[in-house]
């Protein structure tokens, strides 16, 4: 057998007319023979490889400490467990077990070192727990929007030069082509381009999740639509937004560098205040008159002030 | 039950699943389901959107290895008929499962049960929490499973 070959474990019962393959001689081969019998499915096979052998090497190489100072950091170290968890391949539990062990060894830390850690894993739990609680209503708003902005404002579709990746901004179309490349993005990207997308250019939260989950390895309407309502603010106190500086800071202005817009017409490179007026309208109920402690009750202010907010946005993420 | 199928499911493709772990070597199946990965299921695709898109290719893929790793035979088409069918090519008195997240396996369970009777397992949770649990932000939820989670874990040592 080719080294490359893809072999399913061996069955103790016989296969039926109509059972799916499940022997192939290579990476290749799987390709093809999906490419076959998904016709109406797009694109390539990701480099990341599915299966319980690939999680449990990435687990293997989880580094909680490492974790909690870097992730929010594009190169920072991350777990890229996500798909693996999202199909069961792992437990969640069994990460989690996981986790405690590496933080009990020597050298591991303990509880201080991986409290970042399980906290994200909590917010995967939190999120299939609300999944449960609204079931197919997932996809409506939990709560009116916080910008401003009727809902009939937000265009229903996904703009074609979003869905083909070529915006002209270095940053949303490197994200774009790694989304439908790999099926997987850094957290900070997947805000950043759920920010881009419904604050700048006005579309529907639902259109962006729905693309998500058609590339997403990882793709789970909790997750994801409730990761979508929290940057749109149908989720959460205020909208998402962000600017050139905290991208390129977690960047490590790799893709400003390269960008033709990077000198004149980068739409993110402004203050969070100028952002904030151009792309919210004021919300009256809150934002009425000139009244400096109505202005604080502004949700969208409370307590980020425009010189520290490239800093503590991260943070405050989702 | 004597001679049950499993029927494994997108949330469950590892050695976790409760049902492997119950019934190790009894016959077991997971299906593509058409309709979801033509995007036409709340699971990929907006339930108001008119025009539905399959899901890609690459996604299938990743399903595809996974369970490459597990005992289990693979079909494709409906997945209640399949599920089904499988039971009946094994003259199964019952079918196993475990209990997913998504709406839409209690759903094919409720359509199996009018067949068979249908078995679902609880899988392991991450964190256990007794009664109500307020999820209307996650600092309330996290609030009390935080204290939980960390129990467990000094438990472990
Ligand atoms: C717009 C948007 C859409 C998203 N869609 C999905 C999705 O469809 N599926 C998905 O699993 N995650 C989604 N996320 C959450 C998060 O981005 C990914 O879980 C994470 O980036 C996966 O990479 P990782 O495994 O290296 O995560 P790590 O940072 O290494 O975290 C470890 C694990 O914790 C969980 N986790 C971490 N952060 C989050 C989070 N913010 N929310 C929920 N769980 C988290 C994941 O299971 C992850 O594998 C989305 C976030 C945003 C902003």
């Amino acid at each position: 057998m080719a080294p490359d070959s893809l072999a399913g474990v061996a069955l103790a019962w016989a296969d039926q007319p109509g059972d799916l393959p499940r022997h192939f001689e290579s990476r290749q081969a799987l390709e093809a023979e999906l490419r076959r019998l998904f016709p109406a499915a797009k694109g390539n096979l990701s480099p990341i490889r599915g299966g319980r052998r690939q999680a449990e090497a990435l687990l293997s190489r989880i580094q909680p400490a490492r974790y909690a100072k870097g992730r929010n950091f594009l190169d920072g170290h991350v777990t890229h467990l996500s798909p693996y968890i999202r199909h069961g391949a792992l437990s969640l539990a069994e990460v989690r077990d996981a986790v405690f062990a590496r933080l009990q060894a020597p050298g591991g830390g303990g509880r201080q070192a991986g409290e970042k850690l399980i906290n994200e894993l909590g917010w995967r739990d939190y999120w299939q727990r609300l999944w449960q609680q609204l079931g197919d209503g997932i996809w409506r708003d939990q709560e009116e929007l916080k910008t401003g902005h009727h809902p009939g404002a937000y265009a229903a579709d996904l703009p074609a030069d979003v869905a083909e990746g070529r915006t002209g901004l270095a940053c949303m179309d490197g994200f774009i082509d790694e989304l439908h490349e790999t099926g997987w993005l850094h957290n900070h990207a997947r805000m950043w381009m759920a920010a881009y997308l419904v604050h700048w250019r006005r579309v529907r939260w639902q259109a962006g999740a729905q693309w998500f989950l058609r590339h997403l390895l990882d793709g789970d309407p909790a997750s994801n639509n409730l990761s979508w309502q929290w940057v749109a603010s149908s989720f959460s106190h205020k909208p998402y937004f962000f600017n050139r500086g905290n991208l390129e800071r977690y960047s490590n202005g790799t893709f400003c560098r390269s960008c033709p817009l990077s000198e004149q017409g980068c739409p993110f490179d402004a203050s969070y205040e100028q952002l904030e007026a151009e792309l919210f309208a004021p919300m009256p109920s809150v934002r009425a008159g000139n009244d400096r402690s109505r202005e604080r009750r502004d949700p969208r202010r409370r307590g980020s002030p425009a010189a520290s907010a490239a800093l503590s946005r991260p943070t405050r993420r989702r | 039950m004597q001679c049950p199928i499993l029927w494994i499911h997108g949330e469950a493709l590892g050695p976790a699943n409760p049902a492997l772990q119950a019934y190790p070597g009894r016959p077991a199946v997971f299906v593509f389901d058409a309709e979801l990965l033509a995007g036409r299921s709340p699971t990929t695709g907006d339930p108001a959107d008119a025009t539905p898109q399959a899901v890609s290719l690459k996604r299938i893929g990743f399903l595809y290895e996974c369970l490459l790793e597990l005992p289990v035979s693979l079909r494709h088409g409906d997945v209640v008929a399949e599920v089904l069918a499988f039971a009946r090519a094994h003259g199964a008195d019952g079918i196993v499962t475990s209990a997913g997240t998504d709406p839409r396996v209690e759903g094919i369970c409720q359509a199996l049960e009018q067949e068979l009777p249908v078995e679902v397992l609880e899988p392991e949770p991450f964190v256990e929490l007794d009664g109500k649990v307020d999820l209307g932000r996650f600092s309330r939820y996290w609030r009390r499973a935080e204290r939980e989670v960390w129990a467990a874990a000094s438990q472990e040592q």
